[in-house]
């Protein structure tokens, strides 16, 4: 199969049969993808090579080598010419780190993929064609071109929203007042939106702590929260951010939903919450991706519940790599995933600087 | 000595009254005498023979994760210098320098804060603050609850009065009241990450003593006269024990080695690296290794991979227990521990200290091994960066007891000082 003709039939899966399970068609895509990527990205055929891993060998999706995230920052993984790219999202980034990049030649599949998972995981209880407000704790796209979190943002406020949607995040800075005033001048909506980074969430729960007050956002009103506090002076755990949600703006934890992507993915995982309220909260894998909890030394899947790094394989990755190892901790539960952070106050084992803590201190 | 298993806030508060009760006894003693007890005890830890080795060699591993030999081997060297007439060099060093008339006295108690596996360090700050008079209250780290305690036990064993002085507490990382009691201390010494000393500086007042020891790093330089040959061998077994000691989780373990004038790597000499690490795991096993630490080593060693499929100068050498990974230039890159060791290329001491620049407030020391004598100004130059130590490749894990502790010594950052002039 070509490209294009992977990329047809994908388009088709995510917009006309986006809840559809098929085992046969992800392995026959997977497959000819692995084969197509091998072809054209000379690195990872090397890469592959070196692990005795080609279209000959391998047989299921399962065991297509993944490329780790890591590879993102130090290589411009593509399967197409440079001259191409369309668009180029990157990680954020510190002073010493250097920012991952995935480079797109078109954002066709990656806007398919990305809004029935929204709307799935986000919308689940609105019409095909309803619109709420929005209000988006992140930069605009405009303002913030390399961000994915907020081109995904623009995409689904375009979509999705209200004249009175916005982004709230203004030369990088939250506008506190704006938002406040545009949250009470739609207090009467039966539903909105709020969504952002989790660390803007815990700057706008701050302010109006400062300010000492309180929402009671109307109970259609839901929040999606994304990424963590790495880097940042505060870190929380999810509870405690839902309970301060819940406190400060009348959401509550069962109508909040953290969404677990990354810049290297063109798909994203939301909470089962808003979805299936009364099951318990798992990550949901979007059906033209496949999620694998492996063991960090051997590669091998470990059993459903027990821990070990996410490996995912994602067939809008059609122009990178669709196979990427994380380096997230996760496990595999019934009908999804859950990501398992840093216990919070665990204490590092040494005294010396791991990579990513030294990175961070010099930010 | 008393050892709670786990304590409440009016635990903490009813140890420090006991310790400040405490306090005028041990002060009774003389520097001498608190000095001789302190090195007896650390003597005990020593010898093989004695009760309280056998203890920190039963209940390490289990409690670290290090495997027992290399709990063995690392208290082995960290010892050997550790001894009575040692302790008082230190304090001939730090206190009694130039005949000054100049009184130095520790505070009524010290709050130690420890952190990490690595037991070393810990015997250091407890002893510390006693040799000055100051009673000692300590909290381990959940990583290590043995240490502490078994010090403390061969203390008391050497003279019951001073040992009254020194008591292990324990509670949960978040019970903050306990916290709070435990660093209303005079004098609040605090291991751990950059996360813990806000937390704990920003919980100090003006008025008490904080002394901070966040986390650090270490590096390697393998200079000319060792690039090749049995000086090469040499250098690359000590550095591979310098890694393989406390699983380079310490601050004096390397994570990086610049190999001095070249320009890349040469393959010889990685591999001459990989056979030491090879033979040093087979002496030191590696121990056990948390799912998170494993991960990361798995993805910057596919990382490592990719980007040498992708064609740049990369070369990975790894065995189950050791991944060794030659950079093409000296840009410094850090490393997720577990004995993963980034090998950087550096044309001269100038590529050396641009790479070490920006590390500068983290590091601790820098293992060395043949540098040209004399190495002109090339430690004058680290220290300038802020390196605290500057020692022979297979030393680094055996810093002598008077060290220049973060650059800043060992017991001056307790002590409290009052000159007299005549």
């Amino acid at each position: 199969m070509t490209r294009a003709e992977i990329e047809r039939e994908l388009l088709v899966w995510m917009r006309e049969e986006p809840e559809l399970h098929d085992e046969r068609r992800f392995e026959r895509l997977a497959l000819a993808l692995f084969a197509f990527q091998i072809e054209h990205a000379a690195p990872y055929r090397r890469f592959c090579e070196a692990r005795g891993a080609s279209p000959a060998t391998v047989s299921s999706w399962r065991e297509i080598p993944a490329v780790p995230t890591g590879a993102f920052k130090e290589l411009a993984l593509r399967c197409f010419r440079a001259e191409a790219t369309v668009k180029v999202f990157r990680t954020s980034g510190t002073a010493l780190a250097r920012r991952g990049e995935l480079h797109l030649d078109t954002l066709a599949l990656y806007e398919a993929s990305l809004v029935p998972s929204f709307e799935k995981g986000v919308l689940p209880d609105l019409a095909a064609d309803e619109r709420l407000p929005m209000f988006v704790l992140a930069a605009s796209p405009t303002e913030a071109p390399d961000s994915s979190l907020s081109h995904m943002f623009g995409v689904m406020l375009e979509r999705r929203g209200t004249t009175e949607s916005a982004c709230f995040v203004r030369h990088d800075e939250l506008d506190v007042e704006a938002l406040l005033a545009a949250l009470e001048a739609v207090a009467s909506a039966n539903r909105l939106l709020l969504c952002g980074t989790a660390f803007a969430f815990v700057h706008l729960l701050e302010a109006m702590e400062e300010r000492g007050r309180r929402l009671a956002l109307p109970a259609g009103a839901r929040v999606m929260e994304t990424g963590g506090f790495k880097g940042r002076a505060r870190e929380l755990s999810r509870e405690t951010l839902y309970a301060w949600i819940g406190e400060r703006l009348g959401v509550p934890p069962g109508r909040c939903v953290n969404q677990y992507g990354m810049t290297e993915l063109g798909s994203q995982f939301y909470d089962s919450v808003l979805r299936e309220p009364e099951a318990s909260r798992r990550k949901l894998v979007p059906p033209w991706v496949r999620v694998s909890i492996v063991a960090p030394e051997s590669g091998r899947e470990v059993r459903t519940g027990e821990p070990g790094v996410i490996r995912i394989v994602d067939l809008a990755n059609t122009g990178s790599a669709l196979a990427i190892a994380t380096a997230d901790l996760g496990r595999a539960l019934v009908g999804g995933f859950e990501v398992l952070g840093r216990a919070a106050g665990a204490e590092a084992r040494g005294c010396s600087i791991a990579a990513d803590e030294m990175l961070l201190a010099n930010a | 000595m008393r050892t709670p298993e786990s304590g409440s806030a009016a635990d903490v508060r009813d140890a420090l009254a006991r310790l400040r009760a405490a306090g005028p006894a041990l002060r009774r003693r003389s520097r001498g005498e608190r000095v001789e007890a302190l090195g007896r005890a650390l003597e005990r830890l020593r010898d093989p023979g004695s009760a309280e080795r056998r203890e920190l060699e039963a209940g390490l591993p289990e409690a670290t994760g290090f495997a027992p030999a290399t709990v063995r081997a690392g208290l082995d060297r960290a010892l050997a210098g550790w001894t009575v007439r040692s302790l008082r060099e230190l304090v001939a060093d730090e206190l009694e320098r130039g005949g000054k008339a100049r009184l130095a006295t520790g505070f009524p108690v010290t709050a130690v804060l420890l952190g990490g596996a690595v037991p070393t360090p810990t015997l250091l700050a407890l002893a510390a603050p006693l040799v000055l008079g100051s009673a000692v209250l300590t909290r381990p780290s959940s990583h290590d609850p043995v240490t502490a305690a078994v010090f403390a036990r061969a203390l008391a064993a050497e003279d019951a009065l001073i040992g009254a002085a020194l008591e292990v507490t324990s509670f949960p990382h978040d019970d903050a009241p306990a916290m709070g009691a435990l660093l209303s201390a005079e004098c609040v010494v605090a291991f751990g990450s950059d996360e813990t000393m806000r937390s704990v500086a920003g919980r100090i007042s003006p008025a008490q003593r904080l002394v901070l020891h966040g986390h650090r790093l270490s590096v390697a330089v393998l200079g000319e006269g060792a690039h090749s040959g049995a000086a090469l061998d040499a250098a690359a077994d000590a550095l591979a024990l310098d890694v393989a000691l406390w699983d380079q989780q310490g601050c004096l373990s390397p994570v990086a080695l610049f190999v001095l004038g070249v320009e890349s790597v040469p393959v010889a000499l990685l591999d001459r690296l990989a056979a030491a690490f090879e033979r040093a795991a087979a002496r030191l096993p590696r121990g056990r290794t948390q799912l998170d630490a494993a991960a990361a080593v798995a993805h910057e060693r596919d990382t490592a991979e990719l980007r040498a499929a992708a064609g740049e100068s990369v070369r990975v050498r790894s065995g189950p227990a050791f991944t060794l990974v030659a950079e093409p230039d000296a840009r410094f890159r850090g490393s997720p521990l577990e004995r993963f060791l980034r090998i950087h290329p550096a044309r001269d001491a100038a590529a050396l200290r641009a790479a070490l620049a920006p590390l500068g407030p983290h590091l601790a020391a820098v293992g060395v091994a043949g540098l040209r004598a004399p190495a002109g100004g090339l430690e004058a130059e680290l220290a300038g960066l802020g390196v605290s130590r500057i020692c022979p490749l297979g030393a680094m894990q055996a810093p002598p007891l008077a060290w220049c502790h973060d650059g800043r010594g060992v017991l001056l950052p307790l002590a409290r000082l009052a000159d007299v002039e005549e």
